[in-house]
């Protein structure tokens, strides 16, 4: 699997801060620190830096292409630091990410810069609520990237990762139901996830334990890349396919399997009791673990 | 093949809560299907509903709803008894308006004073309801436990940030909790698990899911009801097999509907208005799950009262 690293990012404390004060140590530390964690690309968030994107993602792919040969996802919502990002970008960066909304002025930059595209699955109406409503999108996606002549393995589909603390809102089936059509909608095509997002608003010392279930469970799918927090040895262990006994009790579990906890470690009961959060069938708490 | 009406499959139960003490004890509870189906499933112990008294003269209640309670109003014992004597209350719900720091912000003694004489003065169960601003109800809420041991009073609202404080009083003194969270039923599940590791017992907690009236967002507290019935009893949720209390009079009477004059904006009669616009929100949070409401006005109460009997014939 290939891991994309989120740890640049400007709303985190020390990235951030750095990031602001264009002080390049702290991010070079960062960049290095990513690497040497086994990330495959580095995602550079700068947010949807309205002023100054330009010169912001400019300066923040050479920042950290001088300590790192790594390609970049250059994650922004402002396209003129997309391609300003692009221009000065050695070797094939990915841009994350193009959704329906901007993809007129973006899809060339794909073409123009020899680039990879993340494509968002976010709707015109926001949200898509389901996997019908995700399907939908990733083709018209596909057919307007096919059009200006991107070919489909250039295309990463994120499905998007609501967290689960929100019950309402809880895209967890919808998402993998989408993974497990995907193949048949856009053969070819790619996959990655935000996978953090799932555990936004949880506690922040058992956030791993649900970014590691769920990118388990997309697993099943054949998931093809994450971006993910770099500085979680486990969940990279788990990518890495070092832990496919876990792997396969997860799996198991999402196919209703309801093994006996008295026979699991202590760790695996977690594994299962988080898999049971994030399909429903347990209504998420803070304590889901202690349950 | 004759057709068979599909039923919900039910795999669990809401607990039993007993709410008071001796012969006018309450039992809550004990639901094994979503509110009134009883064709699929059993409600034991039917809603009831608490007659609100505040601590203080209401300074701005609509004329209508003053007007059963004229006489009353500035004596809480007086008031309680009113209820109960006149309009047949099974339990009294005691709203501590005076202890609001933004408002009269009389001290806990004061509160607790007023607590202890209708406690004394009544036999139907008793809930103790604080202002919500948690110091203030720490301060309060302890004091009238102490002051009231042994009585199962119901103290409200037991939230977040003070449950440790007002729990371990509620334990050590033995009254029900009202756990109440702002209308988000992780956080409202969060809150039964943190009561239960202090060692708040099951019997002792009643949620409170945070409601509001008709035309203020019920719906959302409705849908909030609604997951909690269907986590506890389709999903085996034992964190949310609890009974719910829904404080709803507040809600509705001060709302600016109802307090417009007769006819204005062509809203017709005032008096009918306010007492329809109580016994519809009550009636729909009954709908949603809940077991015990807390209300204002005697027409209201008599208008669910004849809801529920209708729904359980």
């Amino acid at each position: 699997m290939i891991l994309i690293g989120e740890n640049i990012n400007i709303t985190t404390n020390i990235a951030g801060t750095a990031m602001k004060e264009r002080n390049p140590e702290p991010i070079q530390k960062m960049a290095k620190a990513e690497v040497e964690a086994g990330m495959d690309y580095l995602d550079i968030n700068i947010g949807p830096a309205r002023k100054n994107g330009e010169e912001f993602m400019t300066w923040m792919v050479n920042t950290v292409q001088q300590v790192t040969d790594k390609p970049l996802s250059l994650d922004t919502t402002n396209p003129l630091a997309i391609e300003a990002g692009l221009k000065v970008h050695k070797g094939n960066a990915l841009i994350n990410s193009i959704s329906l909304t901007r993809m007129e002025t973006e899809l060339p930059l794909v073409i123009k810069y020899n680039a990879d595209m993340i494509g968002l699955l976010w709707g015109r109406e926001g949200m898509p609520r389901d996997a019908d409503e995700r399907a939908i999108i990733a083709a018209e996606l596909m057919y307007k990237a096919n059009e200006v002549g991107i070919p489909n393995d250039k295309i990463w589909f994120d499905p998007i990762a609501t967290p689960v603390v929100n019950v309402d809102t809880n895209q967890v089936k919808p998402c993998l139901e989408f993974m497990s059509m995907l193949q048949d909608i856009a053969p070819g095509c790619k996959s990655t996830v935000g996978l953090s997002n799932i555990s936004s608003g949880a506690p922040t010392h058992l956030r791993p334990h649900l970014n590691r279930t769920y990118l388990m469970m997309l697993m099943k799918y054949g998931l093809h890349s994450a971006i993910v927090d770099a500085f979680d040895p486990e969940l990279i262990k788990i990518a890495r396919g070092e832990t496919p006994e876990l792997v396969n009790l997860v799996h198991r579990v999402m196919d209703g399997e309801k093994p006996d906890l008295s026979s699991l470690s202590e760790e695996e009961v977690k594994y299962v009791k988080t898999v049971r959060v994030l399909t429903g069938e347990t209504l998420y708490s803070h304590s889901w673990l202690e349950l | 093949m004759a057709f068979e009406i599909p039923k919900t499959k039910y795999t669990g139960k809401i607990r039993e809560v007993t709410l008071g003490k001796g012969d006018k004890a309450i039992t809550v509870g004990g639901e094994t299907s979503y509110p009134f189906y009883l064709f699929e499933g059993e409600m034991p112990h039917l809603p009831h509903i608490a007659m609100e008294v505040w601590d203080c003269p209401p300074g701005e209640w609509p004329e209508a709803a003053l007007e059963p309670f004229a006489g009353v109003t500035d004596d809480p014992v007086a008031w309680a008894k009113k209820c109960i004597n006149d309009y047949g209350a099974e339990m009294i719900a005691l709203q501590l308006i005076s202890t609001d720091p933004n408002g009269l912000d009389r001290g806990a003694d004061e509160a607790t004073e007023v607590v202890k004489k209708v406690a004394d003065a009544i036999d139907v169960p008793l809930i103790v309801w604080g202002t919500a601003n948690q110091e203030k109800d720490i301060e309060v809420l302890r004091k009238v436990a102490e002051a009231c041991q042994g009585k199962n009073l119901i103290i409200g609202p037991v939230e977040e940030g003070d449950y440790k404080k007002i729990g371990a009083s509620a334990i050590g003194y033995q009254h029900t909790v009202a756990a109440s969270t702002p209308i988000d039923i992780n956080l409202a599940k969060q809150l039964n698990i943190l009561l239960g590791n202090l060692g708040v017992t099951d019997e002792l907690i009643i949620m409170d899911p945070t409601v509001s009236g008709i035309g203020y967002g019920i719906e959302y507290a409705y849908s909030v009801m609604e997951r909690m019935r269907m986590a506890g009893l389709t999903q085996e949720d034992e964190k949310l097999q609890f009974p719910i209390i829904c404080n709803i009079a507040k809600e509705v009477w001060k709302t600016k509907e109802l307090h417009l004059a007769d006819d204005e904006l062509n809203m017709g009669n005032a008096k009918k208005r306010g007492i329809l616009m109580e016994a519809m929100s009550a009636m729909a949070l009954l709908l949603a799950g809940g077991d015990v409401v807390i209300m204002r006005h005697p027409e209201a109460i008599k208008l669910v009262r004849e809801m529920i009997a209708e729904l359980t014939a």
